[in-house]
């Protein structure tokens, strides 16, 4: 892990591999939120095998300076961007999964010379009255004593699974709690207000993607459910969809060598 | 020494606490308001409203309401209508709304205007608490908890200003840009009325009302002693620093109070209550079940250490009633209550005595009973220890215990 500089914030990043840059924007349940800092998680082993690999942790996780306060989701645009200049990465693939897809999506649509291909995992952004997902931060709101059953159940297929128990324990060790509760700080700052986690106009702009995209998606996701995929492959310019059948919203720690193998084969 | 009546307006018709917390998460955000008895809730308003008017015939200093939404924890999500009520019902007793989330309200000039309001129907009796809002009512009024501190602190200053600097002018903060800021009425206590901020130990908050001179009034539900003890050696410190004058009434502290004829009848009366209070109202808040307390309302630190502390409560519980009764509640008889109230007023020199005298799911004759020996017996004899006590020492002494 190293730690870069951004307009006088601290941005700490996870690198792996060698190979053309690809930069992974984190989720909710992700590296950079309630693992523990080392090592990278096997989805970014196996993607690190052909590309560069670097992984910012978003504003306010795991040690990145949040941003401004009133700041919103284009200004932590503009950061993203700003950090791939001082990173001087000047055309990249990005790979975002849930919050990070949502950023990748507005990073995609305003700067879209320097991106040349574009995964989305389960991305939060969008905003489907008709197929909005679970309450997250309400899901997020742990037990006094017991716990982050909830809070489990609505990221992991299978919330009683060991990759879920791993991840979010109920008796989270102090430095990782606190890395969770930072983070989940980070996205409130960007998402709270309802509806959660999305940008209403985010809809009406995905035309402005010109990447080639790979939508890949849990088939029981609980934070945006699999029907919400459609409005984006439909939507955006040049998409294609890649669903994951028996996996939740972190599907990128419950299955990554299936989300490995359809990332580079989409990449490569 | 002040000595208040502290309602909180308690729903007492829940199932018992541990039947209420296998069917239910929490008495906040996410309990259906179908539990809530509109013919019941009609008779709880006028025995509450007779409670807090009659603590001006039983001698209190004051009567203290406060504002929480869309919960069993209390019914009163507007205290100001509440105030407003007594004003018409007392002449004497000064009413503390303790106080009105200020980020809950937009423009919060709206505070300042209520606030006046209030300060002229009372002539002048008011005292006006500001605070941030409990964090559940960030859920439920979907309210970004990221931007609690950053507009509590700005409209505090819009408040302020709005009472004491000559209208219109302009506010341009970060939060709250507004171009014509004129309230009418203004407050008829001059510049503006004693302002009270409370807290649950936050330095930065305890900071704050000692360079602003207000008064700081600590929240410590079932936390050690040693809880308290830090926020008041804060305060006083923070007080030293900023010049001002230590005025003992500036420093409150909340509890709650029951006194009985022995202390074995005391808590035997009182315990079914307070075990009402702590598994049933403060579950989701400051108690069992879900905790509605949002990310980044407070920083990830206090946040986890609010874990660990519940935790460690919950653990305490396990060792049965007798850990409950182990520090913060006042409960016993006239002769031990008033040794106990004494020792903890002089050991962190409190000069304001917060009492909730009907809590829970106490029912109204033991409430009526316990407040007039508290009133008659219990205030007069503390009351007249710790004012000697407190004019013998012009500056306070602070030991932890």
């Amino acid at each position: 892990m190293s730690v870069e500089v951004v307009d006088g914030r601290q941005v700490t990043v996870t690198r792996a591999g060698t190979g053309p840059p690809l930069l992974y924007l984190h989720g909710l349940a992700d590296v950079h939120s309630a693992l523990p800092p080392e090592p990278p998680t096997p989805l970014l082993d196996g993607l690190a095998t052909g590309a560069e690999v670097v992984a910012p942790a978003l504003p306010g996780y795991a040690g990145s300076d949040p941003l401004a306060p009133r700041s919103d989701v284009e200004d932590c645009t503009f950061h993203l961007a700003d950090l791939l200049g001082a990173l001087r990465l000047d055309r990249v693939d990005v790979v975002g999964a849930s919050l990070g897809g949502w950023l990748a999506a507005e990073l995609a649509l305003r700067h879209p010379t320097r991106i040349r291909r574009l995964v989305l995992v389960a991305p939060l952004g969008l905003d489907v009255p008709d197929a909005r997902g679970e309450l997250f931060f309400g899901a997020a709101a742990p037990r006094g004593v017991g716990g982050l059953g909830e809070v489990r159940g609505v990221l992991f297929a299978d919330p009683d699974g060991a990759v879920a128990l791993e991840t979010l324990p109920d008796d989270l060790p102090h430095d990782r709690a606190l890395r969770w509760f930072g983070g989940l700080a980070g996205a409130a700052a960007l998402g709270w207000t309802a509806p959660q986690l999305c940008n209403p106009k985010l809809g009406g702009r995905l035309a402005r993607i010109g990447a080639p995209t790979l939508l890949v998606w849990g088939g029981r996701d609980r934070v945006v459910p699999v029907a919400q995929a459609e409005t984006w492959r439909t939507g955006l310019p040049e998409a294609r969809l890649e669903v994951v059948d028996g996996a939740g919203h972190a599907l990128g720690l419950e299955d990554p060598a299936r989300v490995g193998a359809m990332v580079q084969a989409f990449l490569h | 020494m002040n000595f208040f009546f502290f309602h909180l307006m308690p729903w007492p018709y829940l199932p018992p606490p541990r039947e209420f917390l296998r069917e239910h998460e929490a008495a906040w955000v996410t309990l259906s308001n179908a539990e809530y008895d509109p013919v019941r809730g009609a008779a709880l308003y006028e025995r509450y409203i007779n409670e807090l008017a009659g603590a001006e015939a039983l001698g209190f200093d004051g009567i203290v309401v406060n504002e929480h939404h869309q919960n069993a924890y209390g019914i009163m999500p507007s205290p100001n209508l509440i105030a407003a009520a007594l004003s018409q019902r007392t002449e004497r007793i000064r009413i503390c709304v303790l106080g009105n989330a200020l980020p809950l309200y937009n423009p919060p000039v709206r505070v300042a205007e209520e606030f006046a309001m209030l300060d002229a129907m009372t002539h002048g009796r008011l005292i006006a608490g500001l605070v941030v809002g409990g964090g559940p009512e960030y859920y439920s009024y979907n309210i970004n908890p990221t931007e609690a501190r950053g507009r509590f602190r700005e409209a505090v200053d819009l408040v302020v200003r709005a009472w004491t600097e000559p209208g219109p002018f302009s506010f341009d903060g970060e939060w709250y840009h507004l171009p014509y800021v004129n309230p009418w009425p203004r407050p008829l206590q001059q510049p503006h009325p004693p302002v009270w901020i409370p807290g649950l130990g936050s330095p930065s908050t305890i900071d704050f009302c000692a360079e602003r001179g207000f008064g700081y009034m600590g929240v410590a539900y079932y936390a050690p002693p040693e809880t308290f003890a830090r926020q008041a050696s804060r305060y006083w410190e923070a007080v030293e620093r900023s010049g001002r004058p230590a005025v003992p009434e500036n420093l409150g502290w909340l509890t709650t109070v029951y006194v009985g004829d022995t202390d074995e009848e005391a808590r035997a009366e009182a315990l079914p209550h307070l075990a009402y209070f702590a598994g049933n109202l403060a579950a989701g808040f400051v108690g069992q079940g879900k905790v509605w307390m949002p990310p980044g309302y407070i920083d990830a630190e206090a946040l986890v250490q609010f874990l660990d502390d519940l935790r460690a409560s919950a653990d305490r519980r396990r060792d049965g009633p007798a850990a409950l009764f182990q520090a913060y509640p006042m409960v016993g008889s006239v002769e031990t209550v008033r040794e106990r109230l004494l020792e903890f007023v002089l050991r962190h020199r409190i000069g304001t005595v917060l009492a909730l005298l009907s809590f829970g799911s106490l029912p109204a004759d033991l409430a009526q009973r316990s407040a007039e020996r508290y009133a008659r017996e219990v205030v007069p004899w503390v009351r007249e220890r710790a004012a000697a006590a407190f004019a013998a020492s012009a500056t306070p002494s602070v030991e932890l215990p």
